[in-house]
């Protein structure tokens, strides 16, 4: 595909406001067509030729495609009547339709076909033994048609051809793979339907911005009656009265293109030198100024001065908008200014304090250092800035609205600026104040710790020596006695009592038999992780 | 209906470029209906006779043959006494690939080619299995007496 040779698409709403052309008269084309073809093939009749000379043929060869576009909506062009340029090669030729292929195929047999025609031959075949038209070989309908080679699409898209709208005009003559884009959105005598509601009969699309042209005039000239689309190829071709003398230089031309002419071309009309437009004055017979203008130093400058003119007009056109846009934007701020602070929407002498600064004097400087304008808000119609307040006298009061607001811009991002450092220092002092009380707790937890440890080291040393006491008192049953006091808060208790149970220990004494210092050690050091 | 560009240009190349022998011309009052004129080959019972079919594409010519009968009698085991035609490649084989052209060479070369075994005539098949001499014969007899210019 030789997309970059293809031209620019354009915008969508061309591509919409077509298609819902086409959709809107999609009803329109059926009787168009059929009066059409009876004009078609009564004229079929009429024009005839001796055998050998193709004019009858031809000739209705080339009022197809201009039957097809004498529907109202734009329709692709059929690539099979198309008229090409050069003769294609025969390699080029579906053996079908016997023209250049159209979105060629290939078979497995080496066969190429257009894609519509092999549908068409393949139609009339019974389901299921598709064969090839040129060679009857057996088509394996799940894998063919192939797709053909790259080279022989492109050498297709290169073919030269004519546009389908040739004939009532159209001088377009390119590669057959800009075709679709020109019929479709480009070409101006494709015809459409006239844009006068109640007329339904075609229009070429250049003189569709005219209006409706589908009304009887007369020709000025020879007074013939027709219709007025009609009127200038009448005036340019066929009106007998269609020349006429130039009266400077008694030149023959067509009435029509006088006008021009006379304003462009013709060497004896009275023109002025173009520097008319920075003042000079001269004025002659169209050759002579052509000679002066050589010599004129205003002419040599008008270019330029023309130049000129044309920028300043497109700037002061650019400069209306932005003065638009200024007006907007001073709006938008002074709403935005009364939102935040209402009470000054009305009271243009009220000065606002800011509440933050009110409320924390020691986390910010002292209010004296402030710049002014700050707190003090215009109201929503800027007047000049006031001058009976109390502070307003070291300010200069401001020139105009635009530089109030900058200012006033400017001191609120100072203020945003101050309350954010201020907040971090608060920040900053808090977590200090956690780490300090932080600090304190953690040592009163190790001074408690060591306390336990104290504690914990006495409770041992008493329990120690009353077993000691115990074991030497009665010698007997030492084992029996240790295993009683095995249990930490029971025998404390016992031992600080004074008279252990003698039935309790022996109990226990035989089911336990462990050491007593394990646990003891074991109850203490659950404590110290409390 | 407008005809087709492959019709336009069928015509356009037989009247430009003629097979020799054989010859179509289109009704100027229908360009699908056409007058033809093949001459008999040589070698064969039917040479020195031009023989008149007409020939006529359908509307939806090229996907199925063109009808062709011999409009001039003729003694051949495959064309009955109608003038039609039994050719597979008019019936049953035709391929959108043909073309006038190619059918109608066809056709001349049946002339040349007899096939009584697969007759349409069955008399003239008949005649043409039994006593081959004799029917070349007749067939040449009926092309002296129908198929002179």
């Amino acid at each position: 595909m030789s997309s970059a040779s293809q031209p620019i698409p354009p915008p969508n709403d061309r591509r919409g406001s077509r298609s819902s052309r086409s959709s809107s008269n999609a009803g329109f084309p059926e009787p168009m067509n059929s009066s059409d073809i009876a004009a078609s093939e009564s004229s079929g009749f009429v024009v005839g030729g001796p055998p050998g000379s193709p004019s009858p043929l031809a000739l209705r060869a080339s009022t197809s495609p201009h039957r097809r576009k004498s529907r109202g909506a734009r329709i692709p062009p059929d690539f099979h009547l198309l008229d090409y340029v050069n003769t294609p090669d025969s390699n080029l030729i579906c053996l079908i339709c016997h023209c250049p292929f159209d979105r060629p195929v290939r078979l497995a047999c080496e066969h190429y076909f257009c894609r519509i025609c092999l549908d068409h031959a393949w139609d009339a075949q019974p389901e299921g033994c598709k064969t090839c038209p040129t060679c009857r070989h057996k088509v394996d309908a799940d894998e063919e048609p192939l797709p053909v080679p790259k080279i022989l699409e492109r050498m297709l898209d290169e073919l030269l051809v004519r546009c389908p709208n040739s004939k009532l005009g159209c001088p377009w003559v390119e590669q057959r793979s800009n075709l679709e884009n020109h019929v479709m959105l480009y070409c101006e005598y494709a015809l459409v339907e006239c844009p006068a509601s109640d007329c339904r009969l075609p229009v070429s699309q250049k003189d569709c911005h005219k209006g409706c042209l589908h009304y009887s005039v007369s020709c000025d000239n020879c007074h013939t009656s027709l219709l007025r689309k009609d009127l200038e190829d009448h005036q340019r071709a066929t009106c007998q009265f269609r020349f006429a003398p130039c009266p400077h230089c008694s030149a023959e031309l067509l009435r029509l293109d006088l006008n021009a002419h006379i304003n462009d071309v013709c060497p004896k009309a009275t023109v002025q030198c173009p520097g008319s437009i920075v003042g000079c004055k001269y004025s002659a017979e169209r050759e002579t100024v052509a000679e002066h203008e050589t010599a004129c130093p205003m002419a040599t400058m008008a270019p330029f001065f023309r130049d000129q003119q044309a920028r300043i007009e497109r700037n002061e056109a650019r400069f209306e908008p932005l003065v638009r846009k200024v007006g907007i934007l001073e709006d938008g701020l002074s709403n935005i200014t009364n939102m935040l602070y209402p009470a000054n929407a009305n009271d243009s002498s009220f000065p606002v304090t800011n509440p933050l600064d009110s409320n924390n004097p020691d986390a910010f400087p002292p209010a004296p250092l402030m710049p002014t304008p700050d707190f003090r808000l215009p109201p929503a119609s800027f007047p000049p800035a006031p001058h009976n307040n109390d502070q307003s006298h070291s300010q200069p009061p401001f020139d105009s609205q635009i530089h109030h607001l900058l200012t006033l811009h400017d001191s609120l991002r100072d203020e945003l600026s101050r309350v954010a450092s201020a907040l971090s220092e608060l920040e900053g002092r808090t977590s200090m104040m956690i780490m300090n009380e932080n600090q304190r707790v953690k040592e009163e937890m190790l001074h408690t710790n060591a306390a336990i440890n104290g504690m914990r080291v006495q409770l041992h040393w008493l329990m120690s020596a009353t077993l000691h006491q115990r074991t030497s008192a009665s010698a007997s049953s030492s084992a029996t006695r240790a295993g009683g006091s095995a249990s930490a808060s029971g025998s404390g208790r016992s031992s600080a009592s004074g008279t252990p149970t003698t039935g309790g220990a022996t109990m226990r004494g035989p089911a336990v038999g462990m050491p007593p210092l394990r646990r003891l050690s074991d109850s203490i050091r659950q404590d110290t992780k409390l | 209906m407008a005809l087709p560009k492959r019709i336009i240009k069928e015509t356009e190349r037989l009247m430009a470029e003629p097979v020799k022998g054989i010859s179509a011309v289109p009704h100027e009052d229908n360009l699908r209906y056409f007058d033809v004129t093949i001459d008999g080959p040589g070698q064969s019972p039917y040479e020195g006779g031009v023989f008149k079919l007409e020939l006529f594409l359908p509307d939806d010519y090229p996907m199925t043959p063109p009808k062709i009968r011999f409009l001039t009698k003729i003694y051949h085991p495959n064309i009955d006494r109608l003038g039609r035609i039994c050719l597979d490649v008019l019936k049953s084989n035709w391929s959108p690939a043909l073309q006038i052209r190619t059918i109608l060479l066809s056709i001349q070369a049946l002339l040349g080619a007899p096939n009584p075994d697969d007759p349409l005539a069955n008399d003239v098949a008949q005649k043409w299995k039994e006593d081959e001499k004799g029917a070349i014969e007749t067939a040449r007899q009926w092309t002296e007496q129908y198929a002179k210019p």
